[in-house]
């Protein structure tokens, strides 16, 4: 059997596992004389070290195999974990997951020999003698197993559609044939069972002699069995299962890359066919023509939410980062996590993991104070850091907010100005103001900078990277009572719907995501605000922005000319064009803008008539 | 001989209404608790074949009387009690051993169906 073809599927579930070890040690370190969590890491564990010995990655499956056998001396003698201890299992499971990673990309993990000493020693520091009739969770059936192939017949049980509670009744199967002898390789992990999605299949190898007859029987004996499988059946049932519910593939996502970059070109031929056809006057030509525009909508909207992914799959990394933070800073946090079920399409989820990873730091480094500063403050000594997930109209947003002692506005204005960056204090009256002021690329880089003002490492790449992505970043702060960051973002990244407008001869696509309207540009509208030319909007003034002067167009402009109101957050600006030449799906292609190229565009596409256009960049121009 | 069950929920009304299945079936009901504390007690005083838990109750919890029951007896048979949306909880209890479940509301058949599995 050619193993490398199931590296990637192993990478996955393995991941999938060290997650659930993490997120378990992580509520096992908030309570050590709690015993829940030890069931679910041992099992997870076990689960690695099964499929790492499968693979033939010994020395991960070999790491595995000595964390559970620290984890078992600590079931056995019903010991709570010490501090030390629980330090060790962490870090055994950083060492797991860059020995997975090395293991799949072909290389021997780094030398975890220390590690596999400490382990050895707090496996032996957990050995007591063994008291007869000592009571063992159910899961103790399942031995540690040196290293080796996965032994046992391969099983898999479906449960009634209608079963009540399917992820407790799962595991009275799982009990049940632990009757006849070790269960290995249970999937879907067991720490999945309680999640909405699972469906009630469940398959695993069972290490018995039992007859198929005799499993079956003894599996049916945990109620609410539809089909037990044993054998040949049962694997090939796991790959195609007709049950009932949703049912799941996992799809490389360069597939699903190429899918897109198909579906993109798709639409451009699709914007170049109804204009050849609204030219012809052809009603069969017409016809045909919209039924296939129908279809390419119908096409990308599936596409794209094949692409949809919710976003625990990245926030749940970051209790584990904001509690190794905590612990090197000596600051005392209470992290929250809310909306993990907001999807965002896979690229854009990834794309924003660094930048949350800024932000998280930056709110436990630099915003989070002291515990006795806060007590001082009268604060609870515990800080709360808090990161959400929303959907808002047609973005999602994700906030990152603490309640530490906020952005100290004073201070950055200072710093700013000593930096020359800004020339007035009117320039950072507001929050707005202030972003726009730790955005700018060189203010919170300088380390001497940071320090003063508290705050605002990185912040400009940050805001960088998120306008890349066509979203914006607001930030609300008051002093001593925190920071939010909010990363409003489209839902999907590729494909935009775009506004497409001309300027002097050349077009320019607006993303639809941050344009409230378009109105007529009207002269007696028009007034003057701290110099700048400003448009009455809805009993409000927002600023004009001229693209023909930002662009330095020559020339006289049209009479009539259109503006596009663009909104980012409560921010607005009315972008002055030409003229407007109407709306278009656009497909972003990855821009790397040539030297001298204003600062003003963040991407690039191909209209239907194989024109390339530049993108701009709402965030950057409000 | 009839098996032994001691019936443990905190509600007079679920205690009764699960002795009276029982009972018509033809097992003995040797004895009841309104708490977990009183459940292990019990246990210890009548050893009965098997033994009906609620999950929520006051003093000492079903999953933790599980647990001690266990500890007392490995091969003590529980049959959980649990209302829809407790499934974390009797995941809990599975993982402290008890070796099935019913869900509430009880339909008959269920709850004998799920005791003869349990006395298998």
């Amino acid at each position: 059997m050619d193993l490398a073809q199931y590296a990637e599927l192993f990478l996955a579930e393995a991941r999938e596992h060290l997650a659930a070890v993490n997120d378990l040690l992580l509520a096992w370190e908030r309570d050590p004389t709690s015993r829940e969590p030890l069931g679910g890491i041992f099992r997870a564990v076990h689960t690695i070290k099964g499929m790492a010995a499968t693979m033939g990655y010994t020395s991960v499956a070999d790491l595995a195999h000595r964390m559970e056998n620290v984890l078992d001396g600590l079931r056995r003698t019903e010991q709570a974990p010490s501090g030390e201890t629980l330090e060790l299992l962490f870090r055994t499971a950083d060492g797991l997951e860059s020995g997975v990673n090395a293991a799949v990309a072909g290389r021997e993990s780094a030398a975890t020999a220390d590690l596999a000493s400490a382990l050895e020693r707090a496996a032996a520091a957990y050995q007591p003698a063994r008291r007869a009739g000592q009571p063992r969770a159910p899961e103790a059936a399942a031995e540690p197993r040196p290293g080796g192939a996965a032994p046992g017949v391969p099983v898999r049980v479906t449960l009634q559609p209608d079963a009540a509670l399917k992820g407790p009744r799962a595991l009275v199967v799982l009990a049940r044939a632990r009757e006849l002898g070790a269960v290995e390789g249970v999937h879907p992990p067991p720490a999945a069972f309680e999640r909405e999605d699972f469906d009630g299949a469940v398959s695993f190898r069972l290490d018995t002699q039992a007859s198929a007859e005799v499993i079956e029987a003894k599996l049916r004996q945990a109620g609410d069995v539809a089909r037990v499988s044993v054998g040949a059946a049962a694997d090939l049932e796991r790959r195609a299962e007709p049950g009932t519910g949703a049912r799941h593939v996992r799809v490389d996502l360069r597939r699903l890359d190429g899918l897109m970059n198909l579906m993109g070109e798709l639409l451009t031929a699709r914007e170049h066919l109804l204009e050849v056809a609204s030219r012809q006057a052809d009603v069969a030509l017409e016809d045909v023509s919209r039924r296939v525009s129908q279809l390419t909508t119908q096409l990308q909207d599936e596409i794209l939410q094949a692409r949809m992914t919710p976003v625990w799959q990245v926030f749940d990394r970051f209790p584990r980062l904001v509690r190794d933070l905590a612990r090197r800073l000596g600051k005392q946090v209470e992290f929250v996590i809310d909306g993990k079920d907001i999807e965002l399409d896979r690229a854009l989820l990834d794309e924003i993991s660094d930048p949350l990873v800024h932000l998280l730091r930056n709110a436990v480094d630099h915003g989070l104070e002291p515990p006795e500063e806060r007590l001082a403050a009268g604060k609870p000594a515990m800080g709360r850091v808090t990161l959400a997930a929303a959907r808002e109209r047609d973005t999602v947003a994700v906030r990152v907010a603490d309640d530490g002692r906020g952005i100290d506005r004073v201070r950055v204005l200072g710093a700013a100005k000593a930096r020359g960056l800004i020339d007035s204090e009117a320039e950072i009256s507001g929050d707005e103001a202030l972003i726009r002021v730790l955005a700018r690329p060189g203010f919170s880089t300088a380390a001497q900078v940071s320090d003063v003002s508290g705050r605002g490492v990185g912040i400009d790449v940050v805001v960088t990277k998120v306008r890349a992505l066509g979203g914006a970043v607001e930030l609300r702060t008051a002093r001593g009572q925190g920071a939010t960051f909010t990363l409003r973002l489209p839902t999907s990244l590729a494909i935009v719907r775009a506004l497409v407008t001309r300027v002097g001869e050349e077009r320019y696509a607006v993303p639809l995501t941050h344009v409230a309207e378009t109105v007529d540009l009207d002269p007696r509208r028009v007034t003057t605000l701290e110099g700048r030319d400003a448009l009455a909007f809805h009993g409000r003034l927002i600023p004009l922005v001229h693209l023909r002067r930002v662009l330095q167009i020559d020339g006289e402009p049209p009479a009539q000319r259109p503006v596009v109101v663009v909104a980012v957050g409560e921010r607005y600006s009315g972008l002055v064009v030409d003229a407007m030449l109407g709306q278009q799906e656009i497909m972003v292609k990855p821009f790397t803008p040539p030297a001298g190229t204003l600062p003003i565009f963040t991407g690039a596409t191909i209209l239907g008539d194989g024109a390339p256009v530049l993108i701009l960049d709402a965030g950057g121009l409000v | 001989m009839s098996h032994t069950v001691l019936v443990c929920d905190d509600a007079i009304f679920m205690r009764t209404m699960i002795s009276d299945i029982l009972t018509q079936a033809g097992y003995e009901v040797v004895g009841e608790a309104e708490t977990g504390a009183q459940a292990v007690e019990r246990y210890k005083q009548l050893q009965p074949e098997l033994v009906t838990m609620d999950i929520v109750m006051p003093d000492m919890g079903g999953i933790e009387a599980v647990r001690e029951i266990m500890k007392l007896d490995p091969a003590a048979k529980i049959l959980m009690c649990s209302a829809m949306g407790q499934q974390a909880l009797v995941i809990e209890a599975i993982q402290a051993g008890a070796k099935d479940f019913v869900v509430k509301p009880f339909q008959p058949s269920r709850v004998l169906e799920a005791v003869q599995r349990v006395l298998g």
